[in-house]
């Protein structure tokens, strides 16, 4: 028996399927017992929707939904719907579909900003307005998928580890669950810590370069932990697993500080919040960051990244 | 008669000097009002920013941090560490979109009872006047699936 895999990206970059892809020679292996029925980025599958015939998208049944992106349009909002009435195990692949990701970004501005922004450019002529026809409407928020539909397993990244979608993939073909670690990238950093460090105010990026060696061969040893020489490093407030099956954490293995993309961690699931916590337990000044929004830079949706208090939206509270 | 709003506030007192500051405001028969619903921690420091922003999120009116003087802590610093996750509180709380002022660090040593009362009473009030938190309200959508159908 073949079990059946539709796919369709959202707000999405199609990142999370370039990463399918990447799965190399196991996709061969894959094919045996899958069989990819809708696939839009990957394959010449349409629905009809897109094409603007009418507004129904017509996807085919399927055992296994790969839903990437997160939604912020009325388009996304419907797609994702037909996909969980079309495929009985719905995965959010990626960190936009399970957290909101890059685009929920937005969530720290209101739509008229977002149109604003959009239309007045340097580049923009002078005089335009925002599409009204032929283009879906904007949502109030851009949302992670399963603040619209339901969502039976995550696979988190920025993108994806290929190794994790093979594994995902091949477990749900035999009727398995697969589980992710629910440990921090620190749990698993190779770095060395001498303690809480004497870090007052935090570096930017290209301030120094940092005291390690870049990460390669025996030269890890050599690598000191990022937030005790006052790098900005998420590892703590992230969940670990990027690197695959075998390696170590990709930006940690690559010499700089983890960026956080394999979105929060169970508790308290605000990377904003956990973060500054960590900084400020430890005596560093959280007034050294420009801004701290952007640490919600993979995780803004769930109603975690808004428009700052106090200004005039209708949005925040009214007091 | 329009009902008074009550709203309600949660109180994260360190064990050492505000519970018992409290408790001696209690025993001494002190009027304040019944809308803080204590939380007795060992200090302080021990006070996640997540636990204050849980607290929102299901729906209090106003959270209160109440520690030792600075200085007296139990633990030495534990009440520094207090004032410095605090500083975090107040910025996430903004950024949130929720009024800071519904959020207050306080120093009450287990002698001062009148001072406790006074403070209940008066960040009362405050959220009385602020009125009820309400979460931003969002667009909402017909998801087609039930509450209880999510994970």
């Amino acid at each position: 028996m073949t079990v059946r895999i539709a796919g369709e990206a959202l707000n999405a970059c199609s990142g999370c399927e370039i990463s399918f892809l990447d799965m190399g020679e196991r996709c061969i292996t894959l094919m045996e017992t899958l069989q990819i029925v809708h696939l839009p980025l990957l394959m010449d599958s349409k629905h009809s929707g897109i094409t603007g015939r009418d507004h129904s998208f017509d996807i085919p049944e399927a055992d296994i939904g790969l839903v990437s992106g997160s939604i912020k349009t009325d388009d996304h909002f419907h797609l994702a719907r037909a996909m969980r009435k079309a495929c009985s195990t719905v995965v959010a692949l990626g960190t936009c579909a399970g957290h909101g990701g890059i685009p929920a970004m937005a969530n720290a501005y209101d739509n008229q900003e977002i149109e604003q922004c959009f239309l007045s450019t340097i580049s923009t002529d002078q005089g335009s307005l925002f599409p009204s026809a032929h283009v879906p409407a904007l949502m109030d928020t851009c949302r992670a998928v399963d603040e619209i539909i339901r969502v039976d397993h995550y696979l988190p990244g920025c993108p994806p580890h290929p190794d994790h979608i093979f594994g995902l993939l091949t477990a749900l073909a035999k009727g398995q669950d697969y589980d992710l670690p629910a440990k921090s990238v620190c749990s698993n950093c190779p770095a060395l810590r001498n303690g809480k460090g004497e870090v007052v105010r935090l570096l930017r990026p290209l301030d120094l370069p940092a005291k390690a060696s870049p990460g390669t061969g025996e030269s890890r040893n050599g690598l000191l932990c990022f937030i005790e020489q006052g790098f900005l490093c998420m590892g703590p407030v992230t969940i670990d697993g990027c690197g695959g099956n075998s390696s170590l954490a990709r930006c940690i293995e690559a010499g700089v500080p983890c960026r956080g993309c394999f979105g929060p961690l169970p508790y308290p699931g605000d990377q904003r919040l956990a973060m500054l916590n960590a900084l400020v337990s430890n005596g560093i000044d959280m007034d050294s960051l420009p801004e701290t929004r952007s640490l919600l830079r993979f995780s803004g949706g769930h109603g975690r990244l808004t428009p700052p208090f106090g200004k005039k939206d209708t949005r925040t509270d009214g007091s | 008669m329009i009902p008074r709003f009550e709203p309600v506030i949660i109180g994260f007192l360190c064990n050492w000097c505000s519970y018992t500051g409290a408790d001696l405001a209690g025993v001494a028969r002190m009027q304040y009002p019944p809308n803080l619903r204590p939380i007795r921690v060992m200090c302080t420091g021990m006070v996640h920013p997540g636990l204050v922003m849980e607290a929102f999120d299901q729906g209090t009116d106003g959270v209160l941090i109440l520690g030792c003087h600075p200085g007296e802590c139990h633990y030495l610093e534990g009440n520094k560490k207090a004032l410095a996750r605090a500083g975090v509180i107040f910025r996430v709380l903004e950024d949130k979109g929720i009024n800071p002022e519904r959020f207050e660090i306080q120093w009450i040593s287990s002698a001062e009872a009148s001072v406790f009362a006074e403070l209940v009473t008066r960040f009362t009030q405050k959220i009385q006047k602020l009125g009820p938190y309400s979460p931003l309200p969002r667009q909402a959508y017909d998801t087609g699936i039930k509450t209880y159908d999510r994970l």
